[in-house]
Formats: C-alpha cells, sequence, structure tokens
C-alpha cells in the first residue's frame, strides 16, 4: 500500500511543481514578501512618526497577523485549484478508469493526491517563512532598520503552525471533497470565494462594540484564518508596543482547539473524500449493467429505419456569420452555464455581501449612513467589481476550455464558425451570469432600500454606476482573462497570471501608485452625490471606460488571433517569436490598439496636468523650495477686514474674483515686507496696493510686498486682487481629493486655502511630501503664556462683505447676514455682510429649498427631507442652549448648507455650517440613534467652541474647539433628548475611544497636536468626556459659570486660549480647588483610565429589605468617584421614543428601582460597597449614569 | 481533389509522425490503413485543419488549406477518433447545435433534419436524453450524425467503426458508400475488413511512412498463390516461424493454425496454398518492409476502379 500510495504522490508532486501556477504564485508570495519586508504593515500601536520604538515587522504577532490573512486570501485561490482539480483532471484526461483498473486502492488514490497537495503547499509555506526571514532580516534596507526586531526563529514558525497550517489544510481538505464529490470545477472555487467574502468583509473587521462578548467569542473561533482571534484577544486591546515586539502569542485552549478542529476538518474532508470516491468506483463499475438495462429497454427489435437517400435531404452548408455563430455559441453556453450548481451558489453568497456591505456602511462619528440607490451602487462597486471578477476569471477560463474537457474541441473546432464568433458567444453567455448577478443584487439592494422605507428605488444610479461603469470593466477582465487562456493554454497559468494582475493593482492601490490610466476596476475613484451625476470625474470615468472598452477589445483580437483552435507546431512557434513577425502582428493589431492608447495618453495627460498632478506637485515644490527658510517664520500683518466679489459660473467650473483685504500690522514692529500666498490655478493674477497697481515679487506663488514705507505697528494697508481660474482645475489623480469645488450642483470655496482670495504669510504644507517633510513643531511647556497666536485664521476677528453673482437657479450663502439681493438677467447678486466680526470665511452654493427655524435655516438639496425635521430642531435647541450655557450668540441667523459628498465633511464657519450630503443629511437617524441630531449639534457647537471663542496655535489647542463641541453635544442631548440619550451618546464615544485609541503613543489632552495615530479619538471623543466630567466634578452651575467666563474673555482678545488657559480661567469656579486640581492633573495633564471590575457580589435580605454586598476593584488607572447602583426592573422601556422614558418616568411607574452608593478607588485599588435596598436587587451596575469615562464597560454590570 | 506534398510533422521529443508523405486523392472512399502509431490520425488532423504540419502542402482542389483552414472547415466532414459531447445535452439539442455551428441548412429546417439524421443512425428513440446517458456506441453514432450532416466536399472519419455492433457498422457502411459516390471520403482504419468493403483504393502508412498505395484487388493479386495455410503442432511453431514468413497464426483447439506467405519457388511442404485476402496482402506489407508489387506509392490513381 506504501509503495502505491507513495507511487501517486510523487507523480502529483512532480506535475504540481511542473505547472506554471506553482511557479507563478511562488514569484507572487515572494513579490509580496519583499513588498512587506519594507515596513508597510505593522501593528498599529505606537506611533511611527513620532521618537521612540517602532512595532517590529519581525514580530510573532504582526507574522501571525500576516499570515492568517495571506494564507487564507491568497493561498486559497491556489489551494482550490490544485486541491479541488486534483481528482477533476484525472477524470478529464480519462486515467482514471485505467488506474482503477489496478490493484490501486481508491483510499490510496485520494490520499496520495492529497498528500501531493498539501506536500506542495507545505514546501510553498516554508519558502514564504524563508523568505521573510531573508527579505525581513538579511536584505532589508535603512529605511525600513527601525521596524526589524532581533531575529527569532519562534517567531515565524509559530505563526506558520498555528495559523497558516491549519487553514491549508482546512482549505485543502474541504475543495479536495468538493472537487470530488461534484466534479465540476467551478464548485471547487466555491469554498476560496466564500472565505474570502466572510473573513475580509465580515469576520474581520465587523465587530461593533454592543456585541455580546460570547458571539464575538464565538465568530473568533470560527475564523478559519484565526485572524479574528488575534485581532479580538491581543490587537485591539492595545497591550503597547514593547509588548508586542517582545512577547510570545498567547494561546488559549479555545484557539488550540479551533485550529485542531479546522485541521481536522480538513482531513475529515479527505476521509469522506476517500468513502465516496470508493463508493463512486464501485457505482461505475456497477454501471455497466444499468447502462445495459437502460440501452437494453430501449432495445426493441430492430427495424430498420426508414433509409432516406442523404442526396435527397437537399443539405446545403454555408459558413455561419459572426452573428449567427455568436447568438448559437452564447445559447448553448448559456444552457451549459444554467445546468452548473456554481451559478446559484455564487449569485447568493455575493448578494448577500454586496447588500450587506451597503446597509452596515457608517459615516461621521460612527453614525449609521442612509441608503440611497446611487451610495449604494457607489459603496458596493469594489466589493462587487472584486467578486465578479474572480467569479468571471473562473467561468471564462472554464467555458473556454469546456470543449477541451468534454473532448467534443476536434469536432467543434472543424467546424467552420468563426473564432471570434466563439469568444464572444461565450463572453456575452459568462457576461449574462454577471448581468444575473447585477440583476439578483440589484433586486435584494430594493428590498432594501423598501425596508428602511425613507428612499424611494430609482434604478437609473445603478444602470450608470453598474451598466456605464462597471460592465466596461468586467468585459475588460474577461477580454484579459481569455487572452491569456488563449496565448498559454493552460487553465492553471490562466488562473495565475489572473490572480496576480488583480493582487498587482490592488498592491498598487494599497500603496498609492495607481491613478485614472491603471485604475481598470475603477477602485475608491467612483463618488457619487444624489446632487450631481459624476461631475467631478466625468471626463476621466469616459476615458476610462472608453480605455477599458478599447483595452477589452485589443485582448480580445488578441484572444482571437492566438485562440488554440490549432494546435501550432513548436517550430512555427519559434518562427513567430521572430522580431520580423512580431512587429508584422503588431503592426495588425496597432489599428485595435490605437483607442486604449489614445485614452491612456489621454488620461495621463489629463492627470498629469489636473490639479493633483505633476505640474502643479512641481509648482507646489517650487513654492516650498524657495520660500521655506526665508518665509516661514516671518512676522506678517493680519487681516481686519475683507471686501470681495466673486462671479461664479459653476456649470463651467469657473470663477472669478475681484476682491481686497485691509491689512493691519499686530506686531509691536514695522514690517518692511508681507506677502501674500496665491492659487496655483489662478490665471490673470493682478494686484492693488491701497488702490493703485501693484507688482509685488512674484516668488513661485508667494507675492512679497514692499510698501514705500514700512508698514508701521498698528498701521493698515490695502491689497487687492483680481484672478479668473477653474477650479478644480483640470483632472483629479485617483478620483478623489477634492476638499473644495465649483461644480454644477454646488460651491464650496473657504478662506482655509488660497482658493478664491490669497493667503497671508507662508504657506505650511504646500509642496510638503514624504521627501521633504518635517517633524512637528516643539512647542516649550509655557508657549501659552502672553499672547497666543489663532489656530486658524488671524489673530483679531474682522469683518467681512462678499458679493456673489451667480446662475439664477442658484442660492450662494456666506459669512454674515444677507444684506442685498438682486436679479439682472439670468443672474442672481447676493451681499453678504458680517453684523459681527469673524475669523475666516467661506462661500457655499447650490440649487437648495430652505427650511426656516427660530433665527436658523437649512439649505437642503430638495430629495433629501428625510432628517430635516430632526437637523433643525437640533439647530434651533442649539442657538436657544449653547447661548443660554455659554454665550450670546452674536450673529442674527445660524444657517446650515449641503454639498455634494465629493468631499465627506462638515465646517462651522461663523453663521454658515456647511455639511456634506453623507452628514446629516444621508445619516440613519431614528430616535434610538438619533444620529442627525448628534452631526448637527456637534457642528452647531463650532459657533462658540471654534469661531467665537478661536483656540490658540499649540498642543491641546483643538481639544477647545472638537473636544468642546462633542461635550456640548452631550449637554444637548440630555438638555433636549433626555437622560437616556445622553447616556447612548456617551457610551458611543466611549467605545469610540476605546476601539481606537493607542496606549503607546497617547499623551495627555495638553500635549495632544494631531500628528499621531490615536489622536483623534483622543481629540473628540475623549476631550468630549473629560469636559463633560469636569462639569460634574465642579457642578452643572459653576461650570457653566467658568465656561461663560473663559468664552467671554476670549472671544475678542488677540490672545487664543489653549487647554491651560481652561484650567486657570475655570479654576476661581470650583468649589473645591483641591479636586479641581487632582481632577485636571489626572485628565488633562495626564493618561489615564479606569477600568472597574466587580470582583464579587452577594445578596442577603436584611431589615425591610435587601442588602447588596460586592467587591470593587479600579484594574485600570487613575482615581475617580464612581457611583454603583444595585437595581431592579428595566431603566429605559424599549419603546420609539426614549425621551419620554426617562429614569424618573419608569420610576414613577414603579418599574424601576434603584439604589445607589458612591466609592473612590485609585489605580489598582478595590473596595467593598453595601447597598441597602428596598426592593429586591436584581443588576449590580456600576456608573449608571456613564459620569466616569472607563474600559471595559460591559465587565462593570452584572446580573444578581 | 485532396493533394499532399511531402507532409511533416515533427512532435516535440522529437517524435517524426509523418516523414513526407505524398498523396493525391480523388472523389471517392480512399482507406487509409496502418498500424496503431502509424501517424494515420496526425495526418487526419493535419488534412482537418486542427493540427499545423512542421511542412509540407495540402490543397483541396487547389486551396491551400494548411495557409487557411477554415476554407475546409466549411466543407468538411469530421469524426475525429476520440471525441466527447456536451453531456448535459440531448443527443438531438448537441446535433442542431453542430449543425448550426456548421451552417447547415435544409428545405425542411434543422429540426426536421437534425431528426432524419437520428434516424438515419438510428438514434431517433434516444433523442431525447442527454448525451452523458449514452453508451459508447450511441455516442459514436451521434458522431456520425454530424459528420454526414450538410454536403462536405471531404469527409474524414478516424476509426469510425470502433464500437458499434455488426449491425451498426453495416449501417455506416451503408452511409458512408452512399456519400463517397460524389465526394472524397477518406476513412482511416486499422481494420483491414472496412477497407476490403468499403475501398477502392487504400494506401498503407507505417512510421509515418506511405508504404503502398493500391486498391484491394490489386493488393490480393499481388499475393496471389504466395499464401499458404496448414496447421502446426507447439513444437514445430519455431520452426515454421524461422524457415517461412508467417503471417498469421492462431490457436486453435490445441494446435497452430498458420498461414503463411511464400513467393513462388519456395518450400512449402505442408502447407495447402489458400485465397489470398486483403488482409494477407496487409500483414505481408507489414511483416516484410517490402512494397507489393504494383503498389508503390504513386503506382494507382485514388478513386481509380479496382
Amino acid at each position: 500500500m506504501t509503495g502505491r500510495f507513495r507511487a501517486v504522490c510523487r507523480l502529483d508532486l512532480a506535475h504540481n511543481f511542473g505547472r506554471p501556477l506553482f511557479w507563478i504564485w511562488i514569484l507572487i508570495l515572494g513579490f509580496i514578501v519583499w513588498g512587506l519586508s519594507g515596513g508597510n504593515v505593522r501593528i498599529a500601536s505606537g506611533d511611527s512618526s513620532v521618537g521612540g520604538t517602532k512595532s517590529f515587522l519581525t514580530s510573532e504577532f504582526a507574522n501571525a497577523q500576516l499570515m492568517s490573512m495571506v494564507v487564507l486570501l491568497f493561498y486559497g485561490f491556489f489551494i482550490a485549484v490544485s486541491a479541488g482539480m486534483a481528482i477533476i483532471r484525472d477524470e478529464e484526461l480519462k486515467v482514471s478508469q485505467v488506474l482503477h483498473a489496478t490493484s490501486l486502492t481508491p483510499r490510496q488514490y485520494v490520499w496520495g493526491k492529497y498528500a501531493a497537495c498539501l506536500a506542495s503547499f507545505l514546501v510553498i509555506l516554508a519558502l514564504h517563512v524563508a523568505g521573510a526571514m531573508f527579505f525581513n532580516h538579511l536584505l532589508s534596507d535603512a529605511d525600513s532598520a527601525e521596524f526589524i526586531g532581533p531575529f527569532a526563529a519562534a517567531a515565524y514558525l509559530k505563526p506558520a503552525l498555528f495559523f497558516g497550517l491549519p487553514t491549508i489544510l482546512f482549505v485543502a481538505g474541504t475543495t479536495f471533497l468538493i472537487g470530488e464529490w461534484t466534479r465540476k470545477p467551478i464548485l471547487v472555487f466555491v469554498v476560496p470565494v466564500l472565505l474570502f467574502i466572510v473573513c475580509a468583509f465580515f469576520l474581520w473587521n465587523w465587530s461593533p462594540s454592543w456585541l455580546d462578548p460570547r458571539i464575538n467569542r464565538i465568530l473568533m473561533l470560527v475564523d478559519p484564518s484565526g485572524f479574528r482571534w488575534l485581532d479580538e484577544t491581543w490587537m485591539k486591546v492595545d497591550m503597547g508596543v514593547d509588548f508586542y515586539n517582545s512577547q510570545p502569542i498567547g494561546l488559549d485552549a479555545g484557539f488550540v482547539v479551533s485550529r485542531l478542529l479546522f485541521s481536522a476538518i480538513g482531513l475529515g474532508s479527505v476521509f469522506l473524500t476517500a468513502r465516496h470516491f470508493a463508493r463512486s468506483v464501485r457505482r461505475s463499475s456497477a454501471r455497466g449493467p444499468r447502462l445495459a438495462r437502460v440501452v437494453g429497454r430501449k432495445a426493441k427489435p430492430r427495424t430498420d429505419p426508414p433509409c432516406v437517400p442523404l442526396a435527397s435531404l437537399g443539405m446545403r452548408t454555408r459558413r455561419p456569420g459572426f452573428l449567427r455563430g455568436l447568438v448559437e455559441v452564447a445559447r448553448v453556453e448559456l444552457r451549459e452555464l444554467r445546468s452548473q450548481p456554481g451559478l446559484y451558489i455564487f449569485v447568493p453568497i455575493i448578494v448577500i455581501q454586496v447588500t450587506g456591505n451597503s446597509m452596515l456602511a457608517v459615516g461621521a462619528f460612527d453614525t449609521p449612513l442612509l441608503n440611497t440607490p446611487g451610495t449604494m451602487a457607489v459603496r458596493s462597486l469594489g466589493v462587487i467589481t472584486t467578486l465578479t471578477c474572480l467569479l468571471m476569471m473562473f467561468y471564462v477560463v472554464e467555458s473556454l476550455r469546456r470543449e477541451a474537457s468534454t473532448q467534443l474541441a476536434s469536432i467543434y473546432y472543424a467546424t467552420p464558425v468563426r473564432t471570434a464568433a466563439i469568444i464572444f458567444g461565450k463572453a456575452l453567455a459568462n457576461s449574462l451570469v454577471a448581468i444575473v448577478m447585477l440583476a439578483a443584487a440589484l433586486a435584494a439592494m430594493a428590498v432594501v432600500l423598501a425596508i428602511q422605507g425613507r428612499v424611494r428605488f430609482d434604478v437609473m444610479p445603478f444602470l450608470l454606476v453598474w451598466g456605464l461603469l462597471l460592465l466596461p470593466t468586467l468585459f475588460l477582465w474577461s477580454a484579459f482573462v481569455s487572452a491569456v487562456y488563449a496565448f498559454t493554454r493552460s487553465r492553471y497559468t490562466a488562473y495565475g497570471v489572473a490572480l496576480a494582475a488583480l493582487v498587482y493593482t490592488v498592491y498598487k492601490l494599497i500603496v498609492g501608485e495607481i491613478t485614472w490610466v491603471g485604475n481598470w476596476p475603477l477602485y475608491n475613484t467612483v463618488q457619487w452625490s444624489d446632487m450631481g451625476v459624476f461631475e467631478l470625474n466625468r471626463t476621466a470615468l469616459i476615458y476610462s471606460r472608453v480605455l477599458a472598452v478599447g483595452a477589452a477589445i485589443f485582448f480580445v483580437a488578441v484572444a482571437v488571433r492566438v485562440f488554440p483552435r490549432r494546435s501550432f507546431d513548436p517550430t512555427h512557434v519559434l518562427l513567430r517569436l521572430q522580431p520580423r513577425t512580431l512587429l508584422r502582428h503588431g503592426a495588425h493589431l496597432l489599428p485595435i490598439a490605437a483607442v486604449p492608447l489614445a485614452m491612456a495618453f489621454l488620461l495621463h495627460a489629463g492627470v498629469d496636468a489636473g490639479f493633483q498632478g505633476e505640474q502643479y506637485e512641481r509648482r507646489a515644490k517650487d513654492y516650498w523650495r524657495k520660500n521655506f527658510a526665508t518665509w516661514k517664520e516671518v512676522p506678517q500683518p493680519d487681516l481686519a477686514r475683507v471686501d470681495i466679489e466673486l462671479e461664479l459660473e459653476p456649470e463651467l467650473r469657473w470663477m472669478k474674483v475681484d476682491g481686497a483685504f485691509e491689512l493691519q500690522n499686530l506686531h509691536d514692529d514695522a514690517l518692511d515686507a508681507f506677502a501674500l500666498t496665491s492659487g496655483l490655478h489662478w490665471r490673470d493674477l493682478s494686484w492693488t496696493v491701497n488702490g493703485e497697481a501693484a507688482e509685488p515679487e512674484d516668488r513661485e506663488g508667494l507675492f512679497v510686498f514692499r510698501p514705500d514705507a514700512p508698514l508701521a505697528a498698528g498701521g493698515t494697508i490695502e491689497v487687492g486682487f483680481q484672478f479668473e481660474a477653474s477650479f478644480p482645475d483640470g483632472m483629479t489623480k485617483k478620483g478623489g481629493g477634492a476638499g473644495q469645488f465649483i461644480v454644477p450642483s454646488g460651491v464650496v470655496l473657504t478662506s482655509f486655502q488660497p482658493v478664491f482670495a490669497p493667503v497671508i504669510g507662508f504657506l505650511e504644507g504646500r509642496g510638503v511630501d514624504e521627501d521633504n517633510g518635517y517633524d512637528a513643531k516643539e512647542y516649550s511647556d509655557d508657549f501659552y503664556v502672553g499672547v497666543t497666536r489663532s489656530v486658524f485664521g488671524t489673530s483679531q476677528p474682522y469683518d467681512v462683505r462678499m458679493r456673489i453673482t451667480a446662475p439664477r437657479a442658484y442660492t450662494m450663502n456666506s459669512v454674515g447676514t444677507l444684506v442685498e439681493e438682486s436679479e439682472e438677467g439670468d443672474k442672481k447678486t447676493v451681499v453678504w455682510e458680517t453684523e459681527h466680526p469673524v475669523r475666516f470665511f467661506n462661500v457655499v452654493g447650490g440649487k437648495w429649498d430652505v427650511r426656516r427655524g427660530e433665527g436658523t435655516a437649512i439649505y437642503y438639496h430638495p430629495e433629501h427631507v428625510h432628517n430635516i425635521d430632526e437637523m433643525i430642531g437640533a439647530l434651533d435647541a442649539a442657538r436657544v442652549h449653547y447661548s443660554d450655557w455659554f454665550y450670546p450668540y452674536p450673529w442674527n441667523e445660524l444657517k446650515l448648507s449641503e454639498f455634494p459628498s465629493l468631499a465627506g465633511y462638515a465646517q462651522g464657519f461663523p453663521t454658515d455650517i456647511t455639511f456634506s450630503e453623507s452628514i446629516g443629511f444621508l445619516t440613519k437617524s431614528d430616535s434610538r440613534s438619533n444620529a442627525a441630531f448628534l452631526v448637527t449639534a456637534h457642528e452647531a457647537a463650532h459657533q462658540w467652541w471654534g469661531n467665537l471663542l478661536h483656540p490658540g496655535d499649540g498642543p491641546g489647542g483643538n481639544v477647545l474647539s472638537e473636544g468642546m463641541a462633542h461635550f456640548s453635544t452631550t449637554l444637548l442631548f440630555e438638555e433636549v433628548k433626555g437622560i437616556r440619550a445622553r447616556i447612548a451618546f456617551c457610551k458611543q464615544i466611549e467605545d469610540r475611544y476605546n476601539d481606537s485609541r493607542h496606549v503607546d503613543s497617547e499623551r495627555a489632552l495638553v500635549k495632544l497636536d494631531g500628528t499621531r495615530a490615536g489622536d483623534n479619538t483622543v481629540l473628540y471623543d475623549k476631550g468630549g468626556w473629560v469636559f463633560w466630567m469636569h462639569l460634574n466634578a465642579m457642578g452643572r452651575e459653576n461650570a457653566l459659570s467658568g465656561l461663560r467666563a473663559f468664552i467671554g474673555h476670549f472671544a475678542e482678545d488677540r490672545d487664543h486660549a489653549v487647554l491651560q488657559d481652561y484650567v486657570a480661567h475655570m479654576r476661581p469656579f470650583a468649589p473645591d480647588e483641591e479636586a479641581y486640581d487632582a481632577f485636571v492633573e489626572q485628565w488633562l495633564f495626564d493618561v489615564i483610565l479606569p477600568e472597574y471590575r466587580i470582583l464579587s457580589v452577594a445578596t442577603e435580605p436584611s431589615e425591610g429589605g435587601w442588602l447588596v454586598r460586592a467587591r470593587i476593584e479600579n484594574a485600570g488607572t487613575g482615581r475617580m468617584p464612581v457611583q454603583v447602583a444595585a437595581t431592579s426592573g428595566e431603566r429605559f422601556v424599549d419603546e420609539e421614543d426614549p425621551v419620554v422614558h426617562a429614569a424618573e418616568d419608569a420610576a414613577a411607574e414603579g418599574a424601576y428601582q434603584e439604589a445607589r452608593v458612591e466609592l473612590v478607588l485609585g489605580a489598582g485599588e478595590s473596595g467593598e460597597v453595601v447597598i441597602p435596598c428596598g426592593f429586591r436587587p436584581e443588576r449590580l451596575v456600576i456608573d449608571p449614569d456613564a459620569l466616569v469615562l472607563q474600559r471595559g464597560r460591559s465587565r462593570a454590570e452584572k446580573e444578581l | 481533389m485532396l493533394s499532399i506534398r511531402d507532409l511533416v510533422k515533427i512532435y516535440p521529443g522529437p517524435v517524426t509522425a509523418l516523414q513526407g508523405i505524398d498523396l493525391d486523392v480523388s472523389n471517392g472512399m480512399f482507406g487509409l490503413l496502418g498500424p496503431n502509431g502509424a501517424g494515420k490520425s496526425t495526418l487526419m488532423k493535419v488534412i482537418a485543419g486542427l493540427l499545423e504540419p512542421t511542412s509540407g502542402a495540402v490543397t483541396l482542389d487547389g486551396e491551400d488549406i494548411l495557409a487557411e483552414p477554415e476554407r475546409v472547415w466549411e466543407r468538411l466532414g469530421y469524426l475525429p477518433q476520440d471525441f466527447g459531447f456536451y453531456p448535459h445535452l440531448s443527443g438531438r439539442a448537441m446535433l442542431k447545435h453542430l449543425l448550426r455551428l456548421k451552417g447547415v441548412r435544409a428545405p425542411g429546417g434543422l429540426r426536421r433534419l437534425s431528426a432524419t439524421l437520428l434516424e438515419r443512425v438510428n438514434l431517433a428513440e434516444a433523442s431525447r436524453r442527454k448525451v452523458k446517458e449514452y453508451s459508447g456506441g450511441m455516442r459514436q453514432r451521434l458522431g456520425i450524425a454530424q459528420a454526414i450532416a450538410g454536403d462536405p466536399r471531404i469527409l474524414i472519419v478516424d476509426e469510425p467503426t470502433a464500437g458499434l455492433d455488426p449491425e451498426e457498422r453495416l449501417r455506416f457502411y451503408h452511409i458512408l458508400a452512399e456519400l463517397a459516390e460524389d465526394r472524397i471520403v477518406l476513412l482511416s482504419t486499422h481494420i483491414v475488413e472496412d477497407v476490403a468493403v468499403l475501398c477502392p483504393a487504400f494506401a498503407v502508412i507505417k512510421d509515418g511512412r506511405l508504404v503502398a498505395r493500391t486498391t484491394p484487388a490489386k493488393a490480393r493479386a499481388a499475393i496471389a498463390g504466395a499464401v499458404f495455410e496448414g496447421t502446426v503442432d507447439e513444437s514445430e511453431l519455431d520452426r515454421v516461424h524461422a524457415e517461412h514468413t508467417v503471417i498469421q497464426s492462431l490457436l486453435f483447439e490445441g494446435q497452430h493454425r498458420v498461414r503463411i506467405y511464400q513467393p513462388a519457388g519456395a518450400d512449402h511442404a505442408g502447407f495447402e496454398p489458400t485465397d489470398a485476402t486483403l488482409e494477407d496482402a496487409y500483414l505481408v506489407m507489414m511483416k516484410t518492409n517490402a512494397d507489393l508489387p504494383g503498389a508503390a506509392p504513386h503506382a494507382v490513381a485514388a478513386g481509380g476502379s479496382a
């Protein structure tokens, strides 16, 4: 037995290593390992941009992360081809019957083949591990040296053993079983595709904070790659760089059992395969009599059929035309496809994935997004493209070799049907598979929209995105795969080359080196706006799709030329490879290649000349080179007044500007010169100084003015500027990145960048990339002493007058109050003036409807009515309550305007808030999530925290803007929506903080400068929480009084506040200065995070009720008073409107009872609480009102 | 007229499958005999335009079918040695599909034509069954049906009677004979009887070379009087092999019935003269590596009368 088993194994092993597929895979793997050794993928702990230890890409954790993903995502497809096709291949070659006529047993045969597959992949795994060691430790360059730790073989071998090997055993076994069981190549690919979908789009990233830990644990253990277990157990709870760099992965019993089980499933599948195969062999040997029965049943006494002379049939033959042949090939191909179960398995899988992906999308602050047909079509485009391409790859290759597989080829190819008809016919049939899939996905999307019930289904966006954009991709992909198969004449090589092309495209995308020219699948390029279709990238999309179709035709032409209908003679192949012959063939193909080449050239030229292209980059770099050293720190005057006349033609993406800045020298010394930075897109720029034409020195876009007399301290000077511009100018580089724009559906222009007005002084950031990036500015500990400059804009508020002329259909908003409105012809002119000074300004325009509130207004796209009630309610409430709590709102009106989601941000300019349509307007908001309320309340708060109180330039300054906005939102939630909604919001941002913080690199709020990974959640979420806790620590009225005084002081001051100013100004309002100092020391000047655990709890009856005794520990850091409650009943009734179901209401109904005590625990301390209850307690809850930011809140609660 | 000139085909290895074949075939049935691996199927594939030769020329009615194989596909009926069909289609659907691909038309339409053709190959009753349920013989008959469809100028049939029972084989003979009246029918086989029954002319290929081209009558005549038959014991067999050219030896009821080829003048004691068959002639050519008198490769224009 051993000898025969070995013979089968050896033969298959030799076959495997003789296949191009394996060598292609080894090449791809080598490329991946080499690419990863550059340090592109590391554990997200610590921070690579600052000093300190970096996370090693050679650690056991890093290797395990990569191994788990690479083996499942990339090995999976190759294993499926190799293992799944092993028995099918023998059947196609008709060697099975001969083999089974020998003394070889089915078990020897099956296990021998499986062992060969396994051995092949173990060799590849070994090469993979060895390659990683080699590239990481021997070939690492200086750039990646800091990510390379000391060599430890176990750091590579253990991940391979625990993460790689079980997955290989599992995938190889299951695909082997499916291949043998069904004998259908297509079905073999179900396993890797399914694993790809389930893991990449679900198991590896779906982990909402509300997920039951038990379910999470199950999901960890059912992940065949082991990645989720690693991520959830070790990586999500950031243990610090040193830990990951030096410690081995601690395996728990559940994980080990899970890995053993996956291995066992793989091997068990082979066992089942052997059993099933043995039965099928017996069946086939028993098939003789069965067939004889079938034949015998029909074998009635023969009567000679009427012998109609063939000549009398009048048969004639005429070569079928292209169309006739195509239709016939497609028709029969479709019948074949229809009879295969692959269609019925793949389509539901992909549909579920695509719809699920759309339904789980989140926007700003992780708020769920409302689905519209357009957003669904675009959001699903990447996933549907990838999955359909994978599916099409299998279908195209198997379809092209169907005749060879069924041995019909010699008859089929000897018919006069045209080769082009064969290839197009098959492509057409396969396209119909894709179309069926898209139709199914479309139907599913319609159902999702119907269930959502907020937005009407419209097929047009799907036709545009899936029809005009996706179908050319699929056409190109099918043609490419066809050409590769026709050229290589090997299904395995075709799979290898096609997968390599896909992997390469994704790699280029990940490293950011892909532009419109190479982005054939349109990954991450398509932006959808309900307000206007493809306005920013329309030209690029058209070129790209023509390029795709043209390239597809080219590949089809290649496929038709080299399709293996006739076996070439090897000597002629050599002749064909002669340069002259190749040139002749190339010349024939040149006309077909002309269109895609022309489109590629146009795209390249468009990208190059566009606002993100090399020409702009060169100019930006020149600007930086010429001015960085000389003008970065030069004192500049500040704005005192702005007066701009702006003419807009959104349809042409054009503007004309005639404006003037009044500049004032706020420094103590006179200024000999000052500078303004212009936009790189400006044309016909001219300047005036005090009304006279001026010619400042042009330093590559930095215009230096040297007045006749130095600008004295306190003195003013008026600088005028006139120019025209197209904006954005030309094509994007890869689809996105236009934060401001003039497009037909809307206009967004701000004063942050020199877009429609110059910026004073040197513009930091222009011309800076990885080559010339520099470290963030270091601030001294007392940087805030004295006058601190503003973080944005200028140091003093100023007045703005904005006169805007635009086509009549547009409403144009700006800062201040509308003072004038007139119409002339098809143009409308509006004049906005600030009635109270501002520190920055903007212009936003669109074709809107308007909803007015109490001194508020929302300008919105007429179809985006879904959340307007909630948003105007939030805006009204914000204006009233923030005025009451913080500072009276000094402007007449508070506007909020919608712009197309070509950019996805919201900004709170004075009186003129702008929201991308994906924020608020298309937020999936209900009475439980209050998502639209949240984003509106947050942005409205910036009128106070950002505009009235303009943060200072320095660490922690921005916390006064974003953290305060979240804090204001917390207060507004409680005020308007009730305590339940406030608690939900607090928990939501607490979860975000816990999930996103980077423990190692996290700095105290006063040191926060936004340069480190994880700073964002500290800025917003922790910032909001700290101000909320501070309010509770000081007492609400004390804190609000302090805040009013704080804003009042800085609203009109040249000094700008940072957190140290906040601490100083709030202290006089604190009832207990010692407690105040302790609080700010912990939460603002240090990084702490309590984590409460219930060590033990017991209940006992007592006189007149019950006693709850519990021992509680603070396993985290910091010392905070925290409430502990014993409760009975549900505090909040689970109904639609939580507002009316506050605690008091429920308590009044007698449904909920509670008793509380307060406990103060320092880091590592534990203490006992005794809670007397007049009721039978059911639950012990620490911090029931969400008053202390903490880690692991779900563990701070226990059923009694 | 099918004309083959100096046709060479070398497979990687190298294995020379055809070593300079020259052959002219005009209307009528033409047999191609040869042992397994002689190069018959390779030659058929080249003529059918499915295999590019290493060198040489093949023309059909003056048209170069190596340069433009599509030209022969328009006028070809082809039944290869090994073939299969789409397993999920019924026999009728499969045939109709192939008829459409071949561009076949008939006054009554393809539905009727395919039914008639299936009747001709005795598959009418099984026409609705899926091909995967067909027996080997039924598949072969379906192959025959598609090959004879249309109005092919040339019909190439490679080992067509393999898998057919005697009755079906006869039926197929009829069809071929009917078709051969006004077109070229190239029958490749190693079953000599097929050629004897059907072909007025044939050629013999051995090791990629054309070793004979003749008619069955001439081939028989060439060895007439030189074939003897006798019965020998086991113990005498070696001696007989040593002294004579044994063309056949069959063990029958414990004794060897032996046919020998003994040109005139040689001693043939113990053997009786017997009628020479075409099979004898073929085996003589295989055993002696010698051309039969009058059977040199260019001696007879194929299709000529026997």
